[in-house]
């Protein structure tokens, strides 16, 4: 019993140990992230003082806003200061709006967030199950009609796929909103009603991708002699199949999953442009497009730590499938 | 799963049953701030048009006439200007305007933590610096200015300037920070989702200026017909024409190479209209090429005006190379002539100028719905007939902007915001450029006459001095002025009247069935 708990205390340690390496090792990216994001978006050409005052501004107008934005610093200055503030939690303020950038990014990337969540969820659902049976019925109608169909969504640009569902089922058929968004928050069925266009057009993009990740991944496994020798045992094709085969196959989909939600996470301005959804990725080109550096620093800085953060989720539940992970 | 869905779009149509009435707008980027003429933009200014109005306004032809105004004296001096208010104006909050309020407005206005846009102009040493605002009596209000200016009344008419708005001082807290835009304007504010959308309500005891019903630019009847407006914010073209065919959207600006197929659908009109803005070639003049009068004049009759407008606005603008815009009422028999379409004569200036096929380049942006690229790549291939080595140079619109700053271009193929006096006009592209680099014009003459047309307030006078400008500009031809701005707007069958004016939507006098 006493052993037991100090086996259970010292898997505890080791994950802990797991969890703040990982996190250790991340500091180094995210340290590198924000300095290349910071000198890349100021070696840009564009003015954020002259866009902000528009035409009518005088050349020492300009160079006033620019000592008040702190941007007639030099650019060690202005990065130790805003590093500095942004290790206390203060992430500056928008340039355009004058908004605080960090309530600014979290309330942006949740709206992200509540679509690529649910979007990769069903991805998985439908691609994985699609991926092993085309793999287990590999070189038939079955293997090549779903490998084709993968093929072809991965081929299909997202704003062109999104436009097409938006003039059928908002245009044509008039059964799902054209533009607009409502938060789930606010109004749940009419929040839902929102997401469906967005959603589609993300999971059927993704689930191409994921189809031949689970396909391929599945026929390695098949072909492995601990398969043969199942089969040689007697057992059902669906026991070899779910119970043999997909445990030891889902891997490396896991992983793709993982880095699909991260890149996600960070990366649908076009579906969020197209469905004028008020969403992260939005956020950023807009940011860029204005020069707000505050904004794009704290959006590229959270997108980051959020991918950080995905992947040792993923990484955290991977022992579900494969425990050999816990005992490296 | 049929059933499903015609289920949600019953809740669909049930969630938006309470807005029905509204005008629904689409606009390309959110809201700066609800703070009139400090934090703004074009599109600012377009929502904060419907809820603040100032003392005076533009009409259709760009006169300043009275708003919150009855009546604007001015001293034989120039220098004192009397606003005697309208008794009926009150504020959304429901206290009546009076000249106290529009004292305390100015002195905000004037203050610079306010940070208000124009403070430049009207301070000590602006255009129109005031030294005084005070109210002698409950509804006259007098200003006196350092010195007299003709455009004083036109700055403070101005969308930049926040239309010089007057706000109930209910619309700032306590401890000086802005809470909302308690206006006297047609509608009111009433809720803002960030990167969603604006929506004003309708003010029910708005009194409109009398003008049988008509509107006239920024005065005139401005009666809100509709319960409320939403300004939806929605940056893709595309989501936006599927807006307009649902009937999600009443009105927006569109693409003018949706007009055939707006004119074809039964369910959509489509709305033209010219405003004061430029679309031109803007010249740096200080270039070792183009500072050569010759080589500009060469470009300028290179060009076939009337073909290449027309191909650039697809067909809805009119040849103009007069920086005073047509619907002006200085724009008269001079500033119709241009520079002819001449190949030959265009080949003899580039003799003349000592040209040796040195490369030119254009400089042009994709952005929204400007003719910048289109433009540049037709007077590309009529430039080149004439022997003019042309280059295009595409780039975003913030390095566009930072070019034209630094003076470093040769050409760029540029659009400018309406500005409805030509003395304002004359402004964004005239004056010393050792100050100013972005400045296209440094000609002491040229210089002189807009100076003069910023004091000079007798309308003949300025005509002269317009005139006079015109012709020394066809003579140098400092930039290249192809056509004015054309607003194409789509909007549904059941909108009634007439929903954009100089590139902004204003809604009054504007209802949906």
């Amino acid at each position: 019993m006493v052993s037991e708990e100090k086996a259970g205390a010292n898997r505890g340690d080791k994950m802990l140990r797991f969890i703040l390496s990982r996190l250790l090792m991340a500091l180094p990216t995210i340290a590198l992230v924000s300095v290349t994001v910071f000198a890349l978006i100021r070696f840009i050409p564009g003015d954020p003082a002259a866009l902000m005052l528009g035409d009518m501004a005088q050349p020492d107008q300009i160079a006033a806003m620019r000592t008040e934005l702190g941007l007639d610093q030099s650019l060690p200055q202005q990065f130790v200061i805003w590093a500095g503030n942004v290790l206390q939690g203060d992430f500056g303020r928008s340039i355009v709006n004058g908004e605080a950038v960090l309530p600014l990014v979290a309330s942006r990337f949740l709206v992200s967030a509540e679509i690529v969540v649910v979007a990769v969820l069903l991805a998985s659902l439908i691609a994985v199950p699609a991926g092993v049976i085309a793999a287990w019925r590999q070189n038939s109608f079955t293997d090549l009609a779903l490998v084709g169909t993968a093929t072809v969504l991965l081929s299909i640009p997202t704003f062109w796929l999104g436009l097409l569902l938006l003039l059928f089922f908002g245009l044509s058929l008039g059964w799902l909103p054209v533009l607009g968004y409502v938060s789930i928050g606010d109004n749940l069925a009419g929040g839902l009603l929102y997401l469906v266009l967005p959603v589609m057009t993300l999971v059927i993009h993704e689930m191409g991708v994921l189809i031949r990740m689970a396909r391929a991944s599945t026929l390695e496994v098949l072909r492995l002699d601990y398969i043969t020798h199942a089969r040689a045992k007697g057992l059902s094709e669906s026991a070899v199949l779910w119970r043999h085969t997909f445990k030891n196959a889902f891997g490396p989909t896991w992983t793709m999953i993982g880095l699909i939600l991260g890149n996600l996470l960070g990366g649908i301005a076009v579906i969020e442009t197209v469905f004028t959804i008020p969403g992260l990725g939005r956020l950023m080109v807009d940011s860029i497009f204005a020069r707000d550096y505050p904004v794009i620093q704290g959006c590229l800085l959270f997108v980051s730590l959020s991918y950080v953060v995905v992947n040792l989720v993923i990484d955290l539940l991977y022992p579900l499938f494969d425990p050999r992970v816990v005992a490296e | 799963m049929k059933k499903l869905l015609l289920a949600g779009a019953a809740l669909l149509a049930l969630a938006n049953a309470s807005v029905a009435r509204d005008i629904a707008v689409a606009q390309s980027s959110d809201l700066r701030s609800a703070n009139p003429g400090v934090n703004r933009d074009g599109n600012t200014d377009g929502v904060i048009l419907h809820i603040v109005e100032g003392l005076v306004g533009y009409n259709n032809s760009g006169e300043v006439k009275p708003l919150l105004a009855k009546s604007v004296d001015m001293s034989a001096d120039g220098l004192t200007y009397t606003f005697k208010l309208r008794a009926d104006v009150k504020f959304h909050n429901g206290k009546p305007l009076t000249a106290d309020d529009v004292v305390w407005n100015w002195t905000r206005y004037l203050k610079p933590d306010t940070k208000w846009t124009c403070l430049s102009d009207f301070a000590k040493g602006g255009a129109a610096a005031v030294t005084d605002v005070k109210a002698t009596d409950a509804s006259t209000v007098t200003i006196t200015l350092e010195k007299p200016s003709a455009v004083f009344l036109g700055l403070m008419s101005r969308p930049e300037c926040g239309y010089t708005g007057m706000i109930s001082p209910e619309s700032i807290a306590a401890d000086g920070s802005f809470l909302k835009p308690i206006g006297t304007g047609p509608f009111m504010w009433d809720e803002w989702k960030k990167g969603e959308y604006i929506h004003l309500k309708k003010f029910a005891d708005y009194a409109s200026p009398a003008n049988d019903g008509k509107p006239d630019g920024m005065v005139g009847s401005k009666r809100p017909l509709a319960d409320g407006i939403k300004f939806m914010v929605i940056p893709d073209p595309s989501t936006i024409k599927a807006g307009l065919e649902s009937g999600v959207l009443d009105t927006a600006e569109v693409s003018p190479d949706l007009i055939p197929e707006i004119k074809a659908n039964p369910k959509m009109q489509l709305i033209v209209a010219r405003n004061n803005g430029k679309n031109l070639f803007y010249i740096q003049t200080r270039d070792k090429v183009l500072s050569n009068p010759h080589i500009r004049r060469a470009m300028a009759m290179a060009l076939d005006l009337d073909e290449l407008v027309a191909a650039a606005s697809n067909g809805t603008g009119e040849a103009n190379g007069s920086m005073v815009s047509q619907d002006s009422v200085y724009f008269d028999e001079t500033q119709k002539k241009r520079l002819p379409y001449d190949i030959e004569a265009a080949k003899k200036e580039l003799a003349a100028g000592g040209y040796k096929g040195e490369p030119i380049s254009i400089i042009a942006n994709k952005r929204g719905n400007v003719p910048s690229f289109p433009a540049a790549v037709m007077a590309q291939a009529m430039m080149q007939q004439a022997g003019l080595n042309i280059q295009i140079e595409v780039l975003d619109y913030a390095t566009q902007v930072d070019r034209r700053r630094s003076g470093n271009y040769q050409v760029i193929s540029q659009s400018v915001a309406p500005r409805l006096d030509p003395a304002l006009m004359y402004s964004f592209y005239v004056g010393d450029k050792d100050k100013n680099a972005s400045l296209m014009w440094d000609d002491p003459k040229a210089v002189e006459l807009m100076k003069a047309a910023y004091v000079e307030a007798d309308q003949s006078k300025r005509q002269k001095l317009f005139d006079e400008f015109h012709e020394l500009m066809l003579k140098e031809m400092p930039g290249i002025f192809l056509y004015d701005m054309v607003d194409v707007w789509g909007a549904t069958k059941t909108l009634k009247g007439q929903p954009v004016w100089q590139s902004n939507a204003r809604l009054w006098e504007v209802s949906v069935d």
